[in-house]
């Protein structure tokens, strides 16, 4: 195999020997090697083939993976640390092979084996930074640092803490930390701090940039160099550059697989679906060792087995066993969306926007891998959504699927808006705010401000302990988080400061900052340029805003009357229940998320006799955007015995999209919707009930027979009714309506 | 003991064309069905409570149907007590059907499949010596319990069909099998054909269904796939309305509705020889008739 590229596996002679090579003469030799791949040619691959017969396993080792046959690099190395187990030196080269082979997990072993032999082995440590870096792990500068603490001229961990500090758009950091590599005497350093320079230079629109010429005068052929720049590009959304990068990575380096494989999942992420599989199948068929690779190619067996779904601007994949359910409300709240963004954002994209919708959750995770603060159940990669679907993860686990989809939408607007340049809290914030103001599980509470949802009591607790972070660095806590919870933290408060500027500056302020991001601003320069303040000034007026938005909340009191209120009920005391949660509620109202007394306040009423109260609780737990299934149900049908139909209808109608793969629920609306004359509807909530297979088919077709009848679509009505009769030709309800429907259509026939 | 004739399945080889897809209407005079019901032992109370519960369910739901129900509980449910009610039924005549209904925990050692019951465990060994005393022609098996699986294969034979919760021995979960089969009893969804009784196949089509939708809901890896084998549509179990849609009417008008049901069915099997239009043309004529021939039924 034709090697050019300088790789990551390439390590110094002295650590070669640190490694525990059994002779000098072994390490000059791999040395040798290494120094010929900077000459280009097959120099390089004929010097390490010779090397194959060393009688060292671990210089075999370092051979076969020099020359990428890592099944035989994984034997030799097993056989020397077998051979020579009290070294570390030989643990952690073999956990950077694994590292390479996206083996993070045996890597992250083999790494902390080494450091259990000798805790200051710092090759070993280096490896742990590696594999934090990957994993976008906030550790990775921990063990970098050190590193430097125990040997400063280690200009390895330098170029991990640059590399962090560009993940954090920290420009300044970052050239500060590649003073020493970009001065290094080994060129093997010195070519990787050129390629972050350049990416550097890429990050900042100045291209082309002259550090990519130095990187390839110093070694030709470093598809690394590219590969490095997709990375930035990729991790600030930027796909299309990312792609370009990646292609000139493998233009110049054939036999970079990684990138290969990673060039392969972002053609994926801006819909090409056709040219990313023939990338990924290369790149498996060259190197099948990438789980990743692996995941993706069976993923797309699957999807792109799938009909296509597209019109009206929008291309959706979902599950046929699904579509039939979802695609109706898929269509409708992403048509909704775009119309919605649109009149308030002064943007529509270009269509088509593509909504991914997956069954299983481990599919959606194959097409977000290796991105860092990515949303847990939805993502966004321009005009591609892609997101866990019903049946992934329900509603009852806290799911909320539609609200999610808008949630992504909104992000289709604000990186189409910008460009791609969008800051992530900002993105994140509106697609929050239009959740909590437009979408469709958005707070409408009559006599409560409007839009103002309840946020997670732990968001209160951190902003009360100073734990939220300035708005300049708020995307640190959604890619390297520092504690439990902060990505769901910084979510929440990116919402909160995009609700504050909409509150103090209007819609336009939000408008303006978008603008100020397509302009290429960062998060400082866009805030100064479209709201007039400095980012210092905004986090104080957003402190005073949440001051006066969560003064009167007690959080501690709201957790001990809700604890209280559920061991109530456990014991039968629905008193004592009921007193308790209506003190949770005065604690904290309108709050409807996990562990919300609403639900269990209407319980305590009904079973004390106090029915309106029951109904007023899970009225308002319903508008504050509460969406338990069981609460909503009850709610539903309490309206309907008190013969509250359009109340109810309500109801029924975000039961039905919540919860769209519950035949019961679709089967009732559509049945209430036909009650209330709404046959468009209705027809629809038959469809999607028909299409999930109910075990009554013969009711099935005779419910969607009556809703085409009301919508005088006789042909169609008859041909679902005698779908029904067919099954069970004595049901009565279906002989009859076929009798009225052959009676309409004669009658029709002979009047024309 | 008779409850009259209920038409069905008068052209078996017509009946085995159609019965993966469709119900068969043809008449055909059945026999009530001797039905033994036990919940066997729960170990916690939970399933205790639950085994007795989804056991008490079924027998009331059966009742009306049943030539006479056996229900064993507690103490009873022991292994002598299901060997003495099925002997209860070894001079019954051979036309009668006989249903054992298992609620419960079954274990499988990888030999023998035992349903757990107070005392000495019986096997599917011991279930089809038992059964294979019997005179009954018609028999059908119900194992609602884990491992279940492992029992059909011992207990199938000509003329016994087999109902289990799982699809092997292996499959050794608690199962939900048990609470959907006791409620689709007296669901009138499970009613497919809706002739106003359901039957051992629409039963456990529902069951089946709803133990998939258990475990989607619960996000749950499915421990258990129920199947069955044999002629299960044979078996009316329970009766969810006051007179069958298919129960039989003396007079021309009830002859008429036989013929015409005779030819519903024989149209559906010939389903696909015919071009579709003309194949719904003909079915509308005919179930126009049919609705026809109800009303005047209908009338007082």
């Amino acid at each position: 195999m034709r090697r050019t590229g300088l790789r990551s596996n390439a390590a110094p002679i002295a650590t070669l020997a640190l490694a525990g090579f059994a002779t000098a003469a072994w390490s000059q030799s791999l040395e040798s090697c290494r120094a010929l791949e900077f000459t280009g040619g097959d120099a390089a691959p004929s010097c390490y083939r010779e090397l194959l017969v060393a009688a060292d396993p671990a210089v075999r080792a370092e051979a076969a993976w020099a020359l990428d046959d890592f099944p035989a690099a994984n034997a030799a190395f097993r056989a020397a640390v077998q051979a020579n187990p009290e070294r570390p030196g030989l643990r952690t080269r073999w956990g950077q092979l694994f590292l390479e082979a996206q083996g993070a997990a045996q890597a992250q072993e083999l790494f902390r084996e080494a450091l259990a032999i000798d805790p200051n082995d710092l090759e070993a440590k280096l490896g742990m930074a590696r594999v934090a870096l990957g994993g976008f792990d906030v550790r990775a500068e921990e063990l970098a640092n050190e590193v430097l603490a125990a040997a400063p001229d280690r200009h390895e961990a330098r170029l991990i803490l640059a590399r962090l500090a560009l993940e954090a758009d920290d420009r300044d950091r970052a050239q500060r930390e590649l003073e020493g590599p970009l001065a290094a005497a080994d060129p093997r350093v010195r070519v990787q701090a050129f390629a972050l320079r350049a990416a550097m230079d890429h990050l900042a629109d100045q291209v082309p940039s002259p550090w990519e010429d130095r990187a390839v005068a110093l070694r030709p052929g470093y598809g690394a160099l590219h590969e490095t720049i997709a990375h930035f590009y990729i991790i600030t959304r930027r796909y299309r550059e990312a792609i370009a990068a990646l292609e000139r990575a493998v233009e110049v380096d054939p036999t970079l697989w990684s990138a290969h494989a990673t060039l392969g999942m972002n053609l994926l992420r801006v819909n090409r679906f056709e040219d990313g599989y023939d990338v990924l199948a290369r790149a498996h068929d060259a190197f099948p060792y990438n789980r990743e690779v692996v995941n993706a190619l069976r993923l797309l067996d699957d999807v792109m087995a799938w009909p296509e779904n597209s019109g009206d601007g929008l291309i959706l994949r979902v599950d046929p066993a699904e579509s039939g359910a979802l695609a109706g409300y898929v269509r409708e709240l992403a048509t909704d969306a775009l119309d919605a963004f649109a009149e308030r954002y002064d943007y529509r994209p270009e269509p088509p926007v593509v909504v991914e919708l997956y069954r299983r959750h481990e599919d959606f995770a194959v097409r977000t891998s290796g991105l860092p603060g990515i949303g847990i159940l939805g993502a966004t990669f321009g005009h591609v959504v892609v997101m866990d679907g019903p049946a992934a993860r329900g509603i009852d686990d806290g799911f909320d699927w539609a609200s999610a989809l808008w949630h992504e939408i909104a992000h289709v607007v604000t990186l189409g808006a910008t460009d791609n340049r969008v800051a992530r809290w900002f993105s994140e914030g509106v697609s929050v705010l239009e959740e909590w103001q437009t979408g469709p599980s958005r707070f409408r509470v009559e006599g409560a401000p409007a839009g103002r949802h309840a946020v997670p009591p732990d968001v209160i607790d951190a902003f009360r302990e100073g734990m939220l972070l300035p708005v300049a660095t708020l995307d640190e806590g959604f890619i390297r988080p520092r504690y439990a919870g902060q990505v769901g933290v910084s979510y929440t408060q990116a919402g909160l400061v995009c609700e504050y500027v909409a509150a103090e500056h209007g819609l336009d302020g939000l408008v303006r900052l978008l603008a100020a991001f397509a302009g290429g601003r960062h998060s400082a320069a866009a805030i100064e340029t479209a709201l007039g303040v400095s980012p210092e000034a905004l986090d104080g007026a957003f402190t005073a805003y949440l001051d006066e938005r969560f003064a009167d909340i007690d959080t501690a009191a709201f957790r001990l009357a809700g604890t209280e209120a559920r061991d109530a009920a456990e014991s039968g005391d629905w008193e004592t229940a009921l007193d308790a949660a209506e003190r949770a509620v005065a604690s904290y109202r309108h709050y409807v998320g996990g562990l919300s007394p609403y639900p269990l306040l209407a319980e305590a009423a009904e079973r004390l006799g106090q029915r309106d109260q029951a109904v007023n609780a899970l009225t308002t737990y319903w508008q504050a955007g509460g969406r338990m299934t069981g609460a909503l149900t009850r709610l539903a049908e309490w309206r309907e015995n008190a013969g509250e139909t359009d109340e109810a209808l309500a109801v029924r109608r975000t039961l039905a999209l919540v919860a769209p793969l519950n035949g019961d629920h679709r089967v009732a609306l559509g049945d209430r919707l036909l009650a209330a004359g709404e046959a468009e509807g209705a027809r629809r909530e038959y469809e999607a009930y028909q299409a999930l297979g109910p075990h009554d088919r013969a009711d099935a077709h005779y419910r969607l027979a009556r809703a085409l009848f009301a919508l005088d679509d006789l042909e169609a009505a008859r041909r679902e009714v005698l779908l029904a009769l067919e099954i069970a030709p004595t049901y009565s309800d279906a002989l009859r309506l076929l009798t009225e429907v052959t009676t309409r259509s004669r009658a029709g026939n002979s009047g024309q | 003991m008779s409850f009259g004739i209920r038409l069905r399945g008068s052209r078996p080889g017509l009946a085995r064309l159609v019965a993966c897809v469709l119900p068969v209407l043809a008449p055909v005079a059945s026999a009530a069905p001797h039905m033994v019901i036990v919940a066997g032992l729960g170990g916690e109370p939970v399933y205790a409570s639950a085994f007795v519960e989804h056991a008490q369910a079924t027998a009331n739901a059966v009742e009306r149907l049943a030539a006479g129900v056996t229900l064993l509980l507690g103490a009873d449910a022991g292994r002598d007590g299901i060997r003495d009610a099925l002997r209860a039924h070894e001079k019954s005549p051979a036309q009668e059907p006989v249903v054992v209904v298992l609620i419960g925990h079954g274990s499988y050692d990888g030999e023998h499949y035992r349903f757990n019951v107070p005392g000495q465990d019986p096997t599917a060994d011991d279930l089809a010596e038992w059964l294979a005393r019997l005179p009954s022609e018609r028999q059908l098996v119900v194992l609602a319990t884990s491992a279940s699986g492992a029992a059909v294969e011992v207990l199938k034979t000509e003329g016994r069909a087999v109902i289990a919760a799982t699809k092997d021995g292996h499959e050794a979960n608690a199962v939900a099998f048990g609470r959907f089969w006791a409620a689709a009893l007296t669901e009138p969804r499970a009613d497919i054909d809706k002739d106003g009784r359901i039957d051992a196949d629409e039963a456990f089509r529902f069951a089946e269904q709803a133990v998939v939708r258990h475990y989607e809901d619960a996000q749950r890896i499915v421990t258990e796939h129920p199947r069955s084998d044999g002629d299960i549509a044979r078996f009316e179990l329970a009766s969810i309305s006051a007179t069958s849609a298919l129960a039989a009417v003396p007079g021309s008008a009830g002859a008429r509705r036989d013929e015409l049901l005779a030819e519903i069915d024989a149209l559906r099997a010939a389903k696909g020889r015919q071009a579709e239009e003309e194949y719904f043309a003909t079915l509308q004529e005919l179930l126009l008739e049919l609705s026809a021939v109800e009303s005047e039924l209908d009338e007082p």
